[in-house]
C-alpha cells in the first residue's frame, strides 16, 4: 500500500508535511511513492493564500474521485483551509482534518474499511481552535532535507491584517513550549543540520499568548544562542516571519550576540504608505518600521534585509504605490517577495472593492521589481572581493556550477561539480555580482555530510 | 485597561436584548459570561453554524455585566441585516475579543485623546469612555443628520461634538474632516480614527498637515 502527499504553499505547510509523513509511515503501514497514480492513499496540504492554490485542490480531487471508479483510493486533505472551502471539502474528500488532529489520522484511516463521507465523523469547527496542537508538535518530523530544517514555534495568528485569511485557516496564536523547541533545534544540530528556520505567522509575538508561563521571543533566541555556544558545530538559525509591531531592539541585540543566530532579517513591510498600512490593519506606521531598520543597521551592520510587499491592494493610488517604491530604495533591501493583491475570502478586505485593474497591478509589480533589482545589484556589488561562507544547496542552473547561500541568504554560484559538498559549508571569494545572485571562486571547504552523522567530523582544507 | 493577555475563544453567545436606536442602527446586548476584553477590541459575530461572521467593536464598557455591539444595518449587506432580526434568547456564534485598537495603558491617565468617528465607528470610543473614568477626551462624531446621533447622552456634553454634513442640527455643520480643517489640532493629543476608510485617510492627511505624527494616529477601518 502506497501513499502520496501534495504540499502546497509556504514553509509552514512544508514543515507540517514532515510530521504528516511521520504519522503515516510509522502508524499506518503505507509507504511513500513519488508516483501519485500508483498510490492508494492520496492527500493534499492546502494553501489558501492564493486562489490558484485553491483551484489546484479542486482539480486534483476531481481527478482523484474519477480514479475511484477504477481502484480503491482514500483521499484526505488538511492544511490552510478557509471555512467556506472546508464545507465543500467535507463532501469531496474522504478525510478532512485540522493539522492539530493529525494524531487521529491513523484512526480515521482505520474507519475506512467502508468509505464513509468525511463529514460523518468529523466535528470540524468553522474556526480552528488549536486545542490539540501541543500533541501535533510532539510528533518527530520526517525532515525532507538532511541539512535544512524548519521548526514550528507557533501556530495561528491574532493580527487580522485585512488582506490575510491566516487567522481564519489556522486560528489564534498558540506558542509551542520553549523546551520542546530548543530540544528539536539541538537534536537537529546534533544530526548535522546547517540551517534551521523557526517558523510562525508572527514569530516575534512568541510567548505573548502564555504570558507569565512561557518566555518571550528574545529569550527563546537567547536559549538557542546559548545552546549554539555550547556546541562545537557551525549552524545558522533563521526565523520567519516577524511582525514589525512586535519587533524590539532586544531581538536585534540578541541576534548580534550569538554566532549561530543568522544575520538576516526578514521584516515584512507590505506597503510603504501610511494610509495603506492603516487600511491593511498593520497597526504600525512607516516611521516605526524605519526605526526598526535603523536599529538593525546600527546593531548588526552586516545583516541582510528581506521584506514582503503587496502591490495593488484595495484603493492603492499611484502616489501610495510610489511610496512603496521609495521604501525599496530607502531600506536597501537585498530581497523582497512582491505579490499582486488578490482578495482572500474571509479576510475583511475581501468584502471591499478590489478596484485596481489587473494590468495596473502587473505594471506596478514590474516597476517595483526593477527597483528591487537595482538595490540587490548594489548590495551584491559591495561583496565583490570579499570571502563568504556558503552553505552549498545544490547544482546551479549554470552547467558545471554549484549554488550556495550566504548566512544572509544571498545566492552565490561557484565552479564545482563535487556533489559531496552538498549540505556543507564552503568559503568562496566573490568575483562578480549581478542582481539577485553572485559568482565566486572556491577557497576552502569542509565535508560534513554522512561522516558527521556518525559523529566523525572530517574537514578537508583545499 | 486590563493587563492580562486574554485568551480569545469562539463561543455561543445568548442575545439578551436588542435596542433600536434609529431605522438602521441597533445595539445587541449579550450575557457577559465572564468574557474579558480590552476597550477598543472587536469580536466576530455570526449566525450559529454558518461561516459568515463579521467584525463588530465592543460598544459596552469593561466593567459592565453584559456586553454590547453597535451595528448599522447596511442596505445591501448580508449579516448586518440578519443580525437585526435576532430575538432575545437567540444564540449567535462569536470569536474574540480581537484586535489592538486599544488605549496604551501608559498614556491613559497622562494624555489627551481625540476620538474621530463616522457612524457606528463611535462604538470603540463609547467603550473607552465607559471603561476609563476620568479619561481626557474629545469626540468628533460624523453623521449626516442630527437625529442619527448615537446615544450622545453617554458622553460629557462639553467633550462631544456632533458633526452633521446634511443639515445644521449638529454642533458643527459639516463633516468631521471639515471640523479638523477649520479647527486647530492639539499637538500633544493622541488621535483615534474609526469608521469609513475615506474619512480616515482624509483625516490622516489633514492631521499630518497640522503637524501630528503618524505615530500619534491610531485607526480602525470598518469598510
Ligand atoms: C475591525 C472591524 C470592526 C467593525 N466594527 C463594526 C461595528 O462596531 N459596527 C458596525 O456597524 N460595523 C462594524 N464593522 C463593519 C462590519 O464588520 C460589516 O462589514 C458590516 O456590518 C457589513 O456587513 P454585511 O454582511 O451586512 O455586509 P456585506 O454583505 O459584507 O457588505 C456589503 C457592503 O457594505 C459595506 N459596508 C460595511 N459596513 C458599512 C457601513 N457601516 N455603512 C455602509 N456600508 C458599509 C461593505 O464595504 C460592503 O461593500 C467593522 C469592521 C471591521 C473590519
Amino acid at each position: 500500500m502506497k501513499y502520496h502527499l501534495i504540499t502546497l504553499g509556504c514553509y509552514m505547510n512544508i514543515s507540517d508535511s514532515e510530521r504528516v509523513r511521520t504519522i503515516i509511515e510509522s502508524q499506518t503501514g503505507y509507504e511513500w511513492t513519488d508516483n501519485e497514480a500508483e498510490a492508494n492513499l492520496v492527500g493534499i496540504l492546502a494553501c489558501s493564500v492564493r486562489q490558484k492554490a485553491i483551484n489546484k485542490v479542486y482539480s486534483r480531487i476531481t481527478k482523484w474521485n474519477k480514479w475511484k471508479h477504477k481502484k480503491s483510493l482514500v483521499t484526505f486533505i488538511s492544511g490552510c483551509i478557509l471555512p467556506n472551502d472546508m464545507e465543500k471539502f467535507l463532501k469531496l474528500f474522504d478525510i478532512v482534518f485540522r493539522m492539530s488532529e493529525l494524531e487521529k489520522l491513523p484512526e480515521m484511516l482505520r474507519h475506512y474499511g467502508v468509505v464513509t463521507p468525511a463529514s460523518l465523523f468529523s466535528d470540524l469547527d468553522s474556526m480552528p481552535k488549536n486545542q490539540s496542537i501541543d500533541t501535533f508538535w510532539k510528533i518527530t518530523p520526517h525532515y525532507s532535507s538532511n541539512f535544512e530544517a524548519f521548526v514550528p514555534i507557533q501556530n495561528g495568528c491574532d493580527k487580522f491584517c485585512t488582506f490575510c485569511a491566516v487567522p481564519y485557516t489556522r486560528g489564534r496564536e498558540v506558542s509551542r513550549p520553549s523546551d520542546e523547541i530548543v530540544e528539536e533545534v539541538k537534536s537537529l544540530v546534533g544530526q548535522g543540520y546547517k540551517t534551521i528556520t523557526l517558523l510562525g505567522q508572527n514569530v516575534n509575538s512568541y510567548g505573548l499568548d502564555k504570558k507569565g508561563e512561557e518566555i518571550g521571543f528574545p529569550d527563546l533566541l537567547r536559549r538557542i544562542g546559548e545552546m549554539g555556544n555550547s556546541i562545537e558545530k557551525e549552524f545558522w538559525v533563521y526565523f520567519t516571519s516577524p511582525h514589525p509591531r512586535d519587533m524590539t531592539d532586544e531581538v536585534i541585540e540578541v541576534i548580534s550576540q550569538y554566532p549561530c543566530l543568522a544575520k538576516q532579517i526578514h521584516l515584512p513591510l507590505q506597503s510603504g504608505d501610511d494610509k495603506v498600512l492603516i487600511t491593511m490593519n498593520r497597526k504600525h506606521s512607516l516611521e516605526k518600521y524605519r526605526e526598526i531598520v535603523h536599529a538593525v543597521r546600527r546593531i548588526i551592520p552586516e545583516a541582510t534585509l528581506f521584506t514582503d510587499i503587496i502591490v495593488g491592494f484595495a484603493g492603492e493610488t499611484d502616489e501610495q504605490f510610489e511610496n512603496s517604491r521609495k521604501a525599496i530604495t530607502e531600506f536597501n533591501y537585498n530581497m523582497a517577495y512582491i505579490a499582486q493583491y488578490s482578495p482572500r475570502p474571509g479576510a475583511a478586505a475581501s468584502r471591499w472593492d478590489d478596484d485596481i485593474p489587473a494590468e495596473v497591478k502587473k505594471a506596478r509589480y514590474h516597476l517595483i521589481t526593477e527597483d528591487l533589482r537595482k538595490e540587490s545589484l548594489a548590495c551584491n556589488q559591495k561583496m565583490v572581493g570579499k570571502t563568504c561562507r556558503l552553505l552549498v544547496v545544490g547544482h546551479d542552473r549554470k552547467e558545471g556550477y554549484l549554488s550556495g547561500l550566504t548566512e544572509g541568504k544571498l545566492i552565490v554560484r561557484f565552479a564545482s561539480e563535487n556533489e559531496d559538498l552538498f549540505g556543507g559549508f564552503v568559503d568562496v571569494k566573490i568575483t562578480s555580482a549581478s542582481d539577485f545572485s553572485m559568482e565566486g571562486e572556491l577557497e576552502t571547504y569542509q565535508v560534513f555530510k554522512t561522516c558527521e552523522v556518525l559523529g566523525i567530523k572530517e574537514t578537508l582544507q583545499v | 485597561m486590563q493587563e492580562n493577555t486574554i485568551k480569545p475563544v469562539k463561543n455561543q453567545v445568548k442575545v439578551q436584548q436588542i435596542r433600536h436606536l434609529s431605522e438602521s442602527v441597533y445595539v445587541l446586548r449579550f450575557d457577559r459570561n465572564g468574557l474579558s476584553f480590552e476597550a477598543g477590541q472587536h469580536v466576530i459575530l455570526g449566525l450559529a453554524s454558518k461561516n459568515n461572521g463579521r467584525e463588530y467593536s465592543v460598544y459596552s464598557g469593561e466593567q459592565d455585566d453584559f456586553f454590547e455591539v453597535l451595528i448599522k444595518e447596511v442596505q445591501e449587506g448580508d449579516i448586518s441585516r440578519k443580525l437585526r432580526k435576532v430575538q432575545p434568547g437567540d444564540l449567535l456564534e462569536m470569536d474574540g475579543p480581537l484586535g489592538f485598537f486599544t488605549l496604551d495603558p501608559d498614556q491613559v491617565l497622562t494624555k489627551k485623546f481625540v476620538f474621530i468617528a463616522t457612524g457606528t465607528g463611535i462604538a470603540p470610543f463609547s467603550s473607552f469612555v465607559k471603561s476609563v473614568p476620568g479619561l481626557d477626551y474629545k469626540i468628533l462624531h460624523g453623521v449626516r443628520f442630527g437625529h442619527e446621533a448615537i446615544e450622545r447622552e453617554n458622553y460629557d456634553a462639553a467633550r462631544f461634538h456632533l458633526c452633521t454634513s446634511g443639515d445644521g442640527s449638529g454642533d458643527f455643520h459639516g463633516r468631521v474632516t471639515d471640523y479638523l480643517t477649520t479647527n486647530p489640532a492639539d499637538k500633544n493629543s493622541e488621535y483615534y480614527l474609526c469608521g469609513n476608510v475615506k474619512m480616515i485617510h482624509q483625516a490622516f492627511d489633514i492631521l499630518k498637515e497640522k503637524g501630528i505624527s503618524s505615530d500619534q494616529m491610531h485607526a480602525e477601518v470598518y469598510f
